[in-house]
């Protein structure tokens, strides 16, 4: 499993981390069953803190990407089986649905990779949660992009 | 235990009258790789050296290990679980590098021989080259050597990685990440390599002008803070500052930036009432952090 | 490991005295080699008297050159001004100050010792007149102990200034001393300056017990003002 992070960004490290496992386990680069790298050895590995790997594993626990057996380490857990998977099957739908009419609408993959990120910074609260109810929370629809973006409202 | 490994209240020290430290409110979470940042003369030097007892606070007090250190007694109890990395990294010339790790073993019962050797090795360091002779990013070496392998609880270091190439840099990082995964043990170090501090701290505190500014997880600073960015139709307004939340607001012409730490959902609704054309949200480095934080930006 | 530094530090300079006076030592040997004779004429007491003057001076030099810089660290060759930038390395270390001081004013010390002993057998061995294993040793005991002030006078001052100011001040301090005890009637019999040579108490005369007294409370009173300065020192 290859695992890079970028520390200067603005993506909290322990997120990022989150995201590459997550992409890993998706694409079949680590698989059912297979154990992790250690936190130990994630860290010296990326010269990173320990603390921060502990807690991406913690949060992939939480949210049954992975299992953490005492004293053996940690193990990908089954696929299928998360309280999310269903959630993330769905969410896979409805976002390829935006994505491809946002292609449709011309925008090129930089282009609708900055529109997802801005909404998606946009909803999320202070604990990094996303605060469901602000979708519809600002009222008005939105306008098509034109010259500088607008948001919604 | 999960008690602070420093904490300082009210700590205060000045040079004449040059107000070095104005009440630092410190605390340092144990096991943690806590970043302290801030300008040059800002009170980082200055903070370590009361921490170690070379200096006494005018004003304030300070624990180590959930101790209070209020005499010269106390200071030497808690230095024997201490290493320490000074800024100048100034060892005794008149020594080679075997003899200043024969020297200072005997005051650490810790000694962690095992380390004393993987460092050697990994720093490629000689043992019976003068300490005169070295290179700057040796000398550091050997002191980070010093500091790690006595077995220490805390780590106090002034800009660990000042002077040091990319490479070096990046080996006295995996070690400061090895030891924290392995042992009981916090580091408090100074910095001006964000980059580094990124990298390695979990904890990070930003003092100016003898005062701390800002302080905490670093994930989860970089998750609360955002940067919203408006752009007006004409001279932007200096009202946004009074926002709930808004930490800096920053003008230049029909644009006007402003640093958030709560509530982004709330500004934003509270700024559209300023009727701008766009509103854009943004996710916050260190970098940023540090620059709007800090006097003279 | 505290000893094992200060000698470090201090060795030279050690060797450096103990070569120069070993020279001095060795004149019968090498001045013929350059035509050195005393003059014709100049009595043996006269020649005694010099050399047991210069030995007398070269206890005080030794205790000054050698007293150290308190806690400060030293350079091997040149006076430091400032402290010395490994200080803060030595002050991260958990030993007291005192501890620190004691070491290296230690060591000193016995540096000083020895010198003064290897000087004063230089003198003692020209005397004309026989003296008793006692005498000498005796000799001996009360010429360290005069000495200890001086040394300690030295310390004292590297705890409050740099070298160079260490080493005028203590010179100053030595001469302004020596006027003093010549000068005002009472404080002869106290002088530790009298109390090490053999001019003023031959050496099978009696033991004088008030410079020997007078310099072990004065050794006491600098060594202990040593301490409290250097644990008020700020670095």
């Amino acid at each position: 499993m290859h695992l890079r992070v970028h520390f200067s960004s603005g993506v909290p490290i322990y997120l990022q981390l989150m995201e590459q496992i997550k992409h890993a386990v998706e694409t079949g680069a680590v698989r059912t069953g297979e154990q992790l790298p250690t936190i130990r050895k994630v860290a010296e590995d990326l010269a990173m803190n320990p603390n921060t790997v502990a807690r991406a594993y913690r949060e992939l626990e939480r949210e049954g990407v992975i299992e953490v057996r005492h004293g053996s380490g940690a193990f990908v857990a089954e696929v299928g089986t998360g309280p999310k998977t269903a959630a993330i099957a769905q969410a896979s739908v409805e976002l390829r649905r935006a994505i491809e009419a946002g292609a449709m609408l011309g925008l090129s993959e930089p282009e609708l990779r900055r529109v997802f990120e801005k909404e998606l910074s946009r909803i999320t609260g202070d604990d990094g949660e996303v605060v469901s109810g602000s979708v519809n929370g600002s009222a008005g629809g939105s306008e098509p992009g034109g010259s500088g973006e607008r948001s919604s409202g | 235990m999960s008690e602070a490994v420093v904490e300082t209240h009210g700590l205060s020290k000045s040079y004449g009258d040059k107000a070095a430290l104005r009440g630092l409110e410190l605390n340092v979470p144990r096991g943690s790789i806590y970043g302290f940042l801030g300008r040059n003369g800002a009170g980082k030097t200055t903070t370590m050296k009361l921490l170690l007892g070379m200096l006494r606070p005018d004003a304030g007090e300070f624990s180590l290990f959930g101790e209070t250190v209020s005499s010269e007694a106390s200071s030497v109890a808690a230095r024997r679980r201490i290493g320490f990395v000074s800024e100048g990294k100034d060892l005794y010339s008149f020594m080679t590098v075997g003899q200043v790790i024969r020297f200072t073993r005997p005051f650490f019962p810790g000694w962690r021989r095992e380390l004393e050797d993987r460092y050697l090795q990994l720093f490629r360091l000689p043992l019976n080259q003068s300490i005169m002779k070295l290179s700057r990013g040796m000398r550091t070496q050997l002191m980070i050597l010093l500091a790690m392998a006595r077995g220490a609880e805390l780590l106090v270091m002034d800009e660990p990685t000042s002077g040091l190439d990319p490479i070096m840099t990046e080996e006295v990082l995996q070690a400061l990440a090895d030891l924290a995964a392995g042992e009981n043990v916090t580091i408090f170090f100074s910095s001006h390599q964000l980059a580094e501090v990124e990298q390695i701290c979990d904890h990070v505190c930003l003092i100016d002008d003898g005062q701390k500014v800002l302080d905490g997880v670093l994930d989860d600073l970089k998750s609360q803070y955002r940067r919203i960015v408006l752009v007006f139709d004409a001279a932007a307004p200096a009202g946004l500052a009074g926002l709930k939340g808004v930490d800096h607001l920053r003008r230049s012409g029909r644009t006007a930036s402003l640093l958030a730490h709560a509530d982004v959902e709330g500004i934003v609704a509270e700024a559209r009432n300023f009727a701008p054309l766009s509103v854009d949200v943004y996710p916050v480095t260190l970098k940023e952090l540090f620059f709007d934080h800090v006097r003279g930006q | 490991m505290l000893w094992f530094k200060a000698w470090l530090e201090t060795r030279w300079r050690f060797c450096f005295i103990a070569a120069s006076i070993l020279f001095a030592w060795a004149t019968p040997l090498w001045a013929p080699l350059f035509h050195l004779r005393a003059p014709a004429g100049v009595p043996e007491s006269r020649l005694w008297l010099a050399v047991h003057v210069a030995s007398v001076l070269l206890y005080i030099f030794a205790a000054i050159f050698l007293a150290g810089s308190g806690i400060n660290s030293q350079t091997t060759y040149a006076a430091t001004s400032g402290f010395h930038p490994s200080m803060l390395f030595t002050l991260s270390l958990p030993v007291t100050r005192r501890r620190l001081l004691l070491v290296r004013a230690g060591l000193g010390a016995l540096q000083t010792s020895v010198l003064v002993i290897v000087m004063a057998a230089y003198t003692l061995f020209d005397r004309p007149e026989a003296t008793t294993a006692a005498q000498l040793l005796t000799y001996l005991a009360r010429a360290i102990v005069c000495t200890m002030p001086v040394y300690a006078l030295s310390t004292m001052l590297a705890c409050l200034f740099d070298e160079m100011w260490q080493f005028y001040g203590a010179f100053m301090c030595c001469v302004a001393a020596f006027v003093l005890q010549s000068r005002i009637p009472g404080l002869s019999s106290l002088s530790p300056f009298r109390g090490m040579s053999l001019i003023s108490y031959p050496i099978a005369g009696p033991i004088p017990w008030a410079p020997v007294i007078f310099s072990l409370a004065l050794t006491a009173v600098l060594m202990y003002a040593s301490t409290l300065i250097v644990q008020r020192k700020q670095y």
